[in-house]
């Protein structure tokens, strides 16, 4: 099923749970919600409030229970594996918080790997590769695999990754997790630059408010619902800062960095 | 996914493994080794045959006299024929036009005592069987021609001696030619004490082998009629042996049908040729069957590696999910890694046969000529088909093995396989 729209994702009453053993854990509670083409949204709970289900939910990495789940005009809850594989493929790209790259790959290598299983050349892969890993600041570090960058470059490599595909939207679950308060601040930094250069829309999952004030909405979740924040205003539409708990503007300078 | 990726990747993951990857290929060495040996030796040992058999003629029908059959009293006697290999039946047979050529043989008795004799020197006589070159033995050499005719006339009066005789007889050094034309004496001495002496011709020599002397089968009679002192001797026991050259294969089956329903004992080249046939199938196929247990064992040994291998590699199938990598290339990638197992531990296998097969050649000629059997010959034959068959099968092995783990990795789901640690 597809729509025509302007919107990236589109959620009505997505539910989510997981059978543990003898219990079921509701993990989305009818969730509603919309994000725009080129929004960067920030959702932000404390651990097991279900943001990280919905991350994975929108990148087809998992199906929801009930409800419907629409990305970038595509239905994905009712979706074969096939088409789950293609959304994969060339609608979202991931950025995880422990980098998940292949060790014994170069960054090239790692950045590239998507293009191989849509049947790219490998020159055609390895110049797309390269133009992005000059793009996050890299150029310097082709030939080096994960062991030899250190966290904040590896990420980096992540995200040139995440965005080989040409994706429409950009998954970044926990991105500044792993890697210390500053390198955090510049992966941030290049996220938001993207975002906003690139036109790719963006979602982020964090609890770090330091990342989400980097974002043009923070949503909140809690026990697998959007926390309202105003009256009038169930579906999460404060600003960054408010609702990430800090009064701290993003640091400028910043979002210029490439 | 390009095949080129799919190779180097799965050629990645085995070469990071190299002592797991080796001694998984072990058990498919092992099997495909004993199959190329085996079927090699299968293929050598039927090329060797067919070559005899083929120099012989496979139109060849080879004709005895049926006897009654022999009680335990008399073991020793010669046992009453009842289909005799009369002229008359010569004559009937050269009368059909499916048959080319039609030679009949007398056996002298192994206990009549025979001997040379030349210039007043003498010597004993060891007649040959038949005529060698009418009737190729496989496997057989046959004398060579030294010097003159290979064969005496079928009139009788001639004979053909070995070199051995002559040099016997007249010392050595002799100029073999210089006796072409010659007179030699044959004497029979009977048990009764009487002796008879017959005079040749010498009309060819040949080296020594399978006996010295070639007589004629009109002298041959001659010599057995006066042995049992009966003039009747044909007509009574007829042809020991009647070899029938047909036409073509088809005739000489005809040939043997209407041979068998007059009730004589009947054996083509043909026949003798399908028996080894299925002896050399039985031995192939226990001797296979080895190769094949080793393989049903090295194809566990795939198998459980490349689950070992999947559960290494869990959090990597699930990061390769998360980036757009579909269940089929998952399940391809694994199924491509174990049937390279199975190619590798092919081509190792081959060579190995192909050189065990070399070693075991040289092994058994050179048994046999230390035994001073006159063999030569290739019974260890790898052929490019062999080759191709057993990379074949063994890359097959490989990839079925293969099929369950890669489907286990294919299923993984992708958000586990990330979780997984």
């Amino acid at each position: 099923m597809t729509e025509p729209t302007a919107l990236a994702v589109r959620t009505v009453g997505l539910t989510r749970t997981f059978e543990v053993g003898e219990t079921t854990v509701e993990a989305l509670r009818g969730i509603d919600l919309k994000i725009e083409k080129g929004e960067f949204v920030a959702l932000v709970g404390p651990s097991g409030s279900g943001k990280s289900t919905f991350l994975n939910l929108v990148g087809g990495l998992d199906r929801p229970t009930a409800g419907e789940l629409w990305v970038d005009g595509m239905e994905l809850g009712a979706s074969k594996e096939k088409a789950l594989t293609e959304h994969r493929r060339r609608r979202v790209g991931f950025v995880f918080q422990s980098f998940n790259l292949l060790p014994r790959l170069t960054a090239l290598e790692n950045v590239a790997l998507p293009l191989m299983f849509v049947g790219i050349p490998e020159r055609e892969r390895t110049d797309r590769a390269r133009d992005l890993l000059v793009r996050v600041g890299l150029e310097e570090r082709l030939e080096h695999r994960p062991t030899q960058l250190s966290g904040g470059e590896q990420q980096r490599v992540a995200i040139a990754r995440a965005l080989v595909g040409g994706p429409a939207i950009i998954l970044a679950d926990e991105p500044t997790g792993n890697i210390d308060t500053a390198t955090g601040s510049e992966i941030m930094a290049l996220l938001r630059h993207l975002n906003r250069d690139g036109g790719v829309t963006l979602l982020l999952v964090t609890h770090d408010p330091d990342a989400a004030a980097f974002a043009d909405r923070v949503i909140q979740l809690r026990d697998g619902q959007i926390v309202p924040s105003r009256e009038g205003e169930p579906e999460g539409s404060e600003t960054a800062a408010a609702a990430a708990g800090t009064s701290q503007p993003p640091p400028m300078g910043m979002e210029d960095r490439p | 996914m390009k095949l080129r990726d799919v190779l180097r990747s799965a050629l990645g993951n085995l070469t990071r493994h190299l002592a797991r990857t080796a001694l998984t290929t072990v058990g498919v060495i092992v099997g495909i080794l004993t199959i190329v040996t085996m079927v090699s030796l299968g293929i050598g040992v039927q090329r060797e045959m067919m070559d005899a058999f083929d120099s012989v003629g496979l139109e060849t029908v080879r004709l005895y006299p049926t006897t009654e059959e022999v009680g335990a009293y008399d073991l020793f006697g010669k046992p009453p024929r009842t289909a005799l290999l009369t002229p008359d039946l010569v004559r009937d047979l050269q009368a059909r036009d499916d048959v080319i050529e039609i030679i009949p043989f007398l056996n002298l008795p192994r206990s009549m005592q025979m001997t040379l004799r030349l210039d007043g020197q003498e010597i004993l006589a060891d007649p040959r069987v038949a005529r060698p070159a009418a009737v190729p033995e496989p496997f057989e050499t046959p004398p060579e021609t030294l010097a003159g005719v290979e064969e005496p006339s079928e009139e009788g009066g001639s004979v053909v001696v070995s070199d051995e005789v002559l040099e016997q007889l007249a010392g050595a050094g002799s100029d073999l030619s210089e006796f072409l034309g010659r007179e030699i004496e044959v004497v029979l001495y009977a048990p009764r004490g009487e002796s008879q002496t017959y005079r040749f011709q010498i009309a060819g020599i040949t080296s020594g082998m399978y006996g010295n002397l070639t007589l004629s089968t009109a002298d041959r009679l001659a010599m057995l009629e006066w042995w049992y002192n009966d003039p009747e001797y044909l007509a009574r026991q007829g042809y020991d042996e009647v070899l029938v050259r047909a036409k073509s294969l088809n005739d000489a089956a005809q040939i043997v049908d209407w041979l068998s329903n007059h009730g004589y004992e009947v054996q083509s080249l043909k026949m003798m040729l399908d028996m080894a046939n299925r002896g050399m199938i039985i031995l192939q196929t226990m001797l296979g069957s080895v190769g094949g247990l080793a393989l049903l064992v090295a194809s566990i040994g795939i198998a459980n590696t490349m689950i070992m291998a999947v559960y290494e590699r869990t959090k990597e199938i699930g990061i390769l999910k998360a980036v757009g990598a579909a269940p089929g290339q998952i399940r391809g990638l694994f199924v491509v890694e174990a049937s390279l197992i199975g190619l590798l531990g092919g081509i190792i296998g081959t060579i190995l046969g192909w050189l065990l097969g070399k070693l075991l050649n040289w092994l058994i000629l050179e048994i046999l000529h230390w035994q001073e059997v006159p063999v030569q010959g290739t019974f260890f034959v790898v052929s490019w088909w062999l080759v191709l068959a057993a990379l074949a099968f063994a890359t097959l092995v490989g990839l079925l093995a293969g099929l369950y783990p890669a489907a286990r990795a294919a299923r993984l789901a992708p958000l586990e396989a990330l979780r997984y640690e």
